[in-house]
């Protein structure tokens, strides 16, 4: 029995450009440690080989020091690991892979195929035919060689590629690149590993994507994750079993807010989220300018517990209820200006009226802070 | 609100009880001299209202010295339709006890509502003070304050706002002030005046424009570092095409090739060139043997030539020998004519001679004639004249001598006139016989004597008279007359004349005499204009030519009848010379073209005949010959040559060695081409793949990545600024116009009741209002337009007069919100003219329809006319 991880999509060098800084580095160095534990978690299964289905960097042109700590990185794990380049990361005459390997960063165990060679593995007794991506896109199918390769008799025939399988995930593709859907019959192979969908995701018996090990988007299609292939003999049907590998779950939430008590739902729904987490949350509905300054707060409090909380309250109207207006004693002409820019902030400038109303209510309510009338 | 009554007791002045009563709901007006007590009666109202009753600061309301005194204070009023009074005592006795419609509000209680009533309030400690005084401030008018407009609003501001109405609350108000203060610094740090960007904003953008320019540089480096991927993998592949094509190999061998087969047509060539030198040589002797040949033909049609040539010289000759006789006799015959002419001529010229003297004599004949008498008669006359000139010299006469004495003669008859006339006459008649002597002389008969000198007269007998002439005159003319007589004699002497009529006849004769010898002298000139010798002379050489002549004629032939005149016989002689010169012109002219004749024919006779001999010469056949061989064998030769040349021309033309030249050439340069091609892309692979080595080191898209980073928050904060500025200004523009907004409706009221009092005081002017109803700037229309003064700035008078305009606008925009007004002025508008005191009554008066006024004055005559009873202070204390 063959047992493979299967991984892609690593990404590494990819910069968080939406976050603040902290955060950003944060979650850049998440790309490197998750390929440590996918080391780790092959050590401890004692697979034959990780299959790495290309974008393994985010860009060509990432520095010497990232290029050194991501092949430092799968140090834990001595056994193979067979890397084909992607379409972040194509084999272009000059590439990250040819620059790493003039680094000499490239650790024997890892083997680079950047030229679609049927690589053998007699002892542990497999052959893997890689489809590596010469050029940053193409529109012809990478894989079409795997149909003549010869592989010696009795060896596993693994497919490593990166690319969409054509009809089936047409429409959210991240790249023209093509593989035929029947590729894995056509070419007898016993597993297909691909990369370039960032979730996890099963098109045949012998056809996967792995997804992206450490999520880097909001796109919740189960990213996070490596899959652990086990292959009983050449021919036979592999099993496969998805395990998580992500440190930082990508949590969108969009929230309504009518009633008071909304908030304080909402509240407790943040609190919910786990740790670690990276939350966008998106505000509706309508708040009092005192719930506005209550919502404010209570943000703030729930930023301090995730590893990056965001949130848009550009749906969320301000109301100036009369309390409101009392209770900031903007009575007279202030109480007029404030109902004006509560009328106009659903309207075309109403970002501008909405943010010079909560700008005025701050001041109002700082004044009543200092001692009101002066 | 109406008072009705006021007393005031233990206080200041007042130290006996003061009432004043009945007091009119319109104006109420009190007069009195200074020091009657008006003011304390002012103050009296003050400190009923403003003073708390507790206070201890209000000492001055005791009467002078009178530590003891508790001054007391009583109103009466009337407030919507509730009577008022009031009952207040300070210090020994302090009290407050306000009683309305019969409820009874003590101490405090009684005072807050006085202050809500009027709007004002109490010192927290101490004395009541100006900021205390709320509206009554503004309406009760102090002595000598009246110009003061300004701080009395401002303290009456709080109260005016709550009287005016709930929703001007926050114009005056510093808390919306101080939060457009806010908004506006708030803006100012990240907007100017202007709008445009500054500080933290302006950081922001231009933060941002040097990320975006540093991203933009860095993505313009990631793409270049693409395209030299591209380049790299692209010249790889060109590189190993190459190297498996060689096809600067090919190249190679393709120029041998065509090099060898252009040496080939270059031998050709050569062969060409030199067989058309060949060809050029043949055909240069081809043209000399035919010239040769040419030659022979030549000379035998010269000789012909030449023979006919001397033909026509030997004619010629013998043309012009033929004429030679015939002009030998006419020459003989012209000769003959010519002498017989000549002979003749001489003849006719002889007898012209002849002709000729024959005339001369004949008039010198004729002259000697006339030369003759022309002779004798000079001689006659020269005779004459000789006779005529002594004669002359004998009766010569001075002329003037003549004259003199005649002069001399006339002056000797005017004295003897004189004499006589002066001279003592003596008439004497005497008897007959009788005589007498006189002077001597004896005297008979009668007689008269002038007596020019003294005179004896003897008588005989009788004795002697003597007669003496009278008077110096007769002395002086007898002597006068005895120079005369003096001179005449000497003259007559001189002229040896006896007379002065034979001087004249003398002289008469003279000049007879002369003109005879000039006549004379006269003719003998034209008779003889040289000389008597010289007619002489001449007469005598005359005589001489004329027997010359008569010699010379006889010398000469006579003329017979038939002899020619000379001008014909000179026209024969000349017409016979003509001839013969003709002729003998023409026979030396003949004897010329024959000499001519003879040498052309010796010439042509030479010439043909060493033509001839040369023609004779014995070899001259045979070179004739060969010559004509030699041109058959050459034109053989030319034709083969020609044809060889044709030939090959035609192989070389298609062989087509320029194409081969080029071919040469282009495969040549297309291996140095392909070779170079092949370096180059070498050559740039290495530097591609340096270049890619170095910058791929640098990370460039890592690095633009985090730079995009940096970018979006940069991006973020200038869109958060943005978002702020733009919330900031639309804040501060919506506080400002609703501040004003708010201001204008205020202010809209309170300026109708401004202008209506301002129409009675500046006919047509305005006065404007700021945002703290504070009057500010008054607008007049004078001689010269519109005439706008600052509040400030206005005279002491025109400011207090128009304070209290205001202070009434006020009043009645009060009145209007259904506030109390109580109008007090002490001693107001003393600074005004009588023309702004009259129309400032008006106001008042007009006012006064709608207030309770009470005026005090130390002018009663100024107020008269105010159509109310003053009442005298003075007699209130009484």
């Amino acid at each position: 029995m063959s047992r493979f991880l299967h991984t892609a999509d690593w990404q590494v060098g990819r910069q968080y450009s939406n976050f603040a800084p902290d955060d950003a580095v944060a979650l850049a160095e998440a790309r490197l440690s998750v390929i440590e534990r996918i080391a780790d978690l092959a050590s401890e299964e004692a697979v034959d080989a990780v299959l790495v289905a290309g974008d393994v960097f985010d860009a060509q042109t990432v520095s010497d020091r990232t290029i050194r700590r991501l092949f430092n990185a799968m140090s834990p794990y001595t056994g193979p690991w067979i890397l084909i380049p992607g379409n972040h990361d194509a084999a272009l005459a000059e590439s990250v892979w040819t620059r790493a390997q003039r680094l000499g960063a490239v650790p024997d165990n890892a083997h680079l195929a950047l030229r679609p060679k049927v690589l053998e593995f007699a002892e542990a007794g497999f052959a893997v035919l890689p489809a590596p991506l010469t050029q940053r896109h193409t529109q012809t199918d990478l894989t079409g060689w795997f149909d003549q390769a010869e592989t010696p008799l009795g060896l596993l025939r693994i497919g490593l590629a990166h690319g969409s399988v054509q009809g089936i995930l047409a429409e959210e593709v991240d790249s023209p690149n093509p593989i035929a859907a029947n590729r894995a019959d056509t070419a007898r192979l016993d597993y297909l590993a691909l990369g370039d969908w960032h979730g996890s995701k099963e098109i045949s018996l012998r056809v996967w994507y792995s997804g992206t090990p450490e999520q880097d988007r909001f796109k919740g299609n189960d990213p996070g994750n490596v899959l652990l292939v086990d292959i009983p003999k050449a021919g036979a049907e592999p099993r496969v079993e998805i395990r998580p590998t992500g440190q930082h779950p990508w949590i969108q939430m969009t929230e309504r807010l009518a009633v008071s008590s909304d908030l304080d739902q909402l509240i407790a729904k943040l609190e919910q989220q786990p740790e670690k987490a990276v939350v966008a949350l998106r505000l509706e509905g309508e708040i009092t300018l005192l719930g506005k300054q209550q919502l404010e707060g209570s943000l703030s409090v729930a930023e301090a517990r995730f590893r990056s909380l965001r949130y848009d309250l550009s749906d969320l109207s301000l109301l100036a209820t009369d309390e409101d207006i009392a209770a900031l004693h903007a009575d007279g002409y202030v109480g007029e200006v404030i109902s004006e820019l509560r009328d106009e902030q659903n309207g075309d400038a109403g970002e501008i009226a909405r943010e010079a109303m909560a700008i005025l209510a701050s001041m109002l309510l700082e004044k009543q802070a200092v001692g009101g009338d002066a | 609100m109406r008072l009705l009554r006021l007393k005031a007791e233990q206080l200041r002045q007042f130290r006996d009880p003061v009432e004043i009563r009945d007091l009119e709901p319109g104006i109420n007006l009190f007069i009195g001299p200074n020091e009657s007590g008006k003011t304390t009666l002012v103050r009296a109202i003050r400190a009923a209202f403003f003073e708390r009753h507790k206070s201890s600061s209000v000492n001055d309301l005791q009467p002078w010295g009178d530590s003891a005194a508790a001054p007391t204070v009583e109103l009466d009023f009337e407030w919507q339709g509730q009577s008022w009074k009031l009952v207040k005592s300070f210090l020994k006795k302090k009290r407050c006890d306000l009683t309305v419609d019969g409820t009874v509000y003590s101490g405090d209680e009684g005072e807050e509502r006085l202050s809500n009533l009027l709007g004002y309030e109490y010192a927290g400690k101490g004395a009541s003070q100006q900021k205390h005084w709320g509206i009554p401030g503004l309406l009760w008018v102090e002595q000598g304050s009246g110009e003061e407009i300004q701080g009395p609003v401002e303290f009456a501001g709080e109260h005016l706002k709550a009287a005016l109405g709930g929703n001007l609350g926050e114009v005056t108000s510093s808390r919306g002030d101080a939060l457009i203060n806010q908004v506006a610094a708030e803006r100012a740090k990240l907007l100017t005046a202007t709008g445009k960007t500054t500080g933290d904003y302006a950081k922001a953008i231009a933060e941002v424009d040097r990320l975006q320019e540093q991203f933009e540089a860095l993505q313009d480096r990631v793409r270049q570092y693409r395209e030299q991927v591209d380049r790299l993998g692209q010249l790889r592949e060109e590189k190993a095409r190459a190297e498996t094509d060689r096809l600067w190999e090919s190249y190679r061998q393709q120029a041998k090739d065509a090099e060898a087969r252009l040496a080939e047509v270059m031998a050709w060539q050569r062969d060409q060139d030199r067989d058309q030198q060949a060809l050029e040589e043949c055909q240069t002797s081809i043209q000399t043997t035919l010239e040769l040949l040419n030659g022979f033909q030549d000379k035998q049609t010269e000789l012909a030539r030449r023979e006919e040539e001397k033909g026509e010289a030997e004619q010629k000759q013998a043309d012009l020998e033929t004429r030679k006789p015939g002009h030998e006799k006419a020459v003989a015959e012209a000769g003959q004519a010519h002498k017989a002419a000549r002979k003749t001529l001489k003849l006719a010229q002889q007898h012209q001679q002849r002709k000729e003297l024959a005339r001369e004599l004949q008039g010198i004949e004729a002259d000697l004639e006339s030369d003759t008498a022309k002779l004798a008669r000079a001689r006659e006359l020269h005779s004459v004249l000789l006779e005529n000139r002594q004669k002359q010299q004998s009766l010569e006469i001075d002329p003037q001598a003549v004259e003199r004495l005649k002069g001399v003669t006339s002056e000797l008859d005017h004295l003897a006139i004189q004499q006589d006339a002066v001279a003592t006459r003596l008439q004497i008649d005497l008897t007959d016989d009788q005589s007498i002597t006189l002077n001597g002389e004896r005297v008979v008969g009668r007689s008269e004597h002038l007596l020019i000198e003294p005179g004896e007269v003897a008588i005989e007998g009788v004795g002697t008279l003597r007669v003496l002439p009278g008077g110096e005159d007769v002395a002086e003319i007898a002597r006068a007359r005895q120079n005369l007589t003096d001179d005449q004699e000497s003259l007559l002497s001189r002229l040896r004349v006896t007379s002065l009529a034979e001087a004249e006849g003398r002289l008469k004769q003279l000049q007879e005499l002369k003109q005879a010898i000039q006549r004379d002298e006269s003719l003998l000139k034209e008779s003889a204009p040289e000389g008597l010798e010289a007619l002489s002379d001449r007469l005598r050489l005359r005589q001489a030519r004329k027997d010359e002549l008569a010699s010379q004629i006889q010398a000469l032939p006579e003329q017979d009848d038939n002899s020619s005149p000379l001008s014909l016989a000179e026209a024969q002689l000349e017409s016979a010379q003509q001839v013969l010169e003709s002729a003998e012109a023409a026979r030396q002219k003949l004897t010329g073209d024959l000499s001519l004749a003879e040498q052309a024919l010796n010439r042509a006779k030479q010439e043909w005949e060493r033509l001839n001999n040369e023609l004779q010469a014995p070899d001259r056949k045979q070179r004739e010959k060969q010559a004509s061989d030699r041109l058959i064998e050459l034109r053989l030769k030319e034709s083969g040559l020609k044809e060889r040349l044709a030939e090959r021309e035609k192989q070389i033309d298609q062989a087509q060695p320029d194409v081969l030249e080029q071919d040469f050439e282009r495969f040549n340069k297309s291996a140095d081409a392909a070779e170079q091609q092949q370096e180059n892309r070498n050559r740039d692979l290495i530097k591609i793949q340096a270049f890619l080595e170095a910058a791929g080191a640098e990370g460039l898209e890592e690095q633009s990545a985090e730079l995009e980073t940096e970018l979006d928050r940069a991006n973020r904060r200038r869109r958060e600024l943005e978002r702020r500025a733009k919330a900031l200004d639309l804040l501060l523009t919506r506080l400002t116009e609703h501040r004003l907004e708010l201001t204008r409706q205020l202010q809209a009221p309170l300026q109708r009741h401004l202008n209506r009092y301002l129409q009675l005081l500046f006919p047509e002017a305005s006065l404007t209002v700021d945002e703290n109803l504070i009057p500010e700037v008054l607008i007049r229309q004078g001689l010269g337009g519109e005439e706008r003064g600052k509040f400030e700035e206005l005279s002491f008078g025109a400011r207090e007069q128009t304070a209290l305009v205001s202070r009434l606008a006020y009043a009645d925009l009060l009145l209007e919100a259904g506030r109390p007004t109580l109008i007090i002025l002490d001693d107001a508008l003393v600074h005004s003219d009588a023309e702004r005191l009259i129309a400032m009554k008006r106001v008042l008066y007009d006012a006064g329809q709608r207030h309770q006024m009470l005026l005090f004055t130390c002018h009663p005559d100024n107020w008269r006319d105010m159509g109310v009873i003053a009442r005298d202070v003075e007699e209130l204390k009484g």
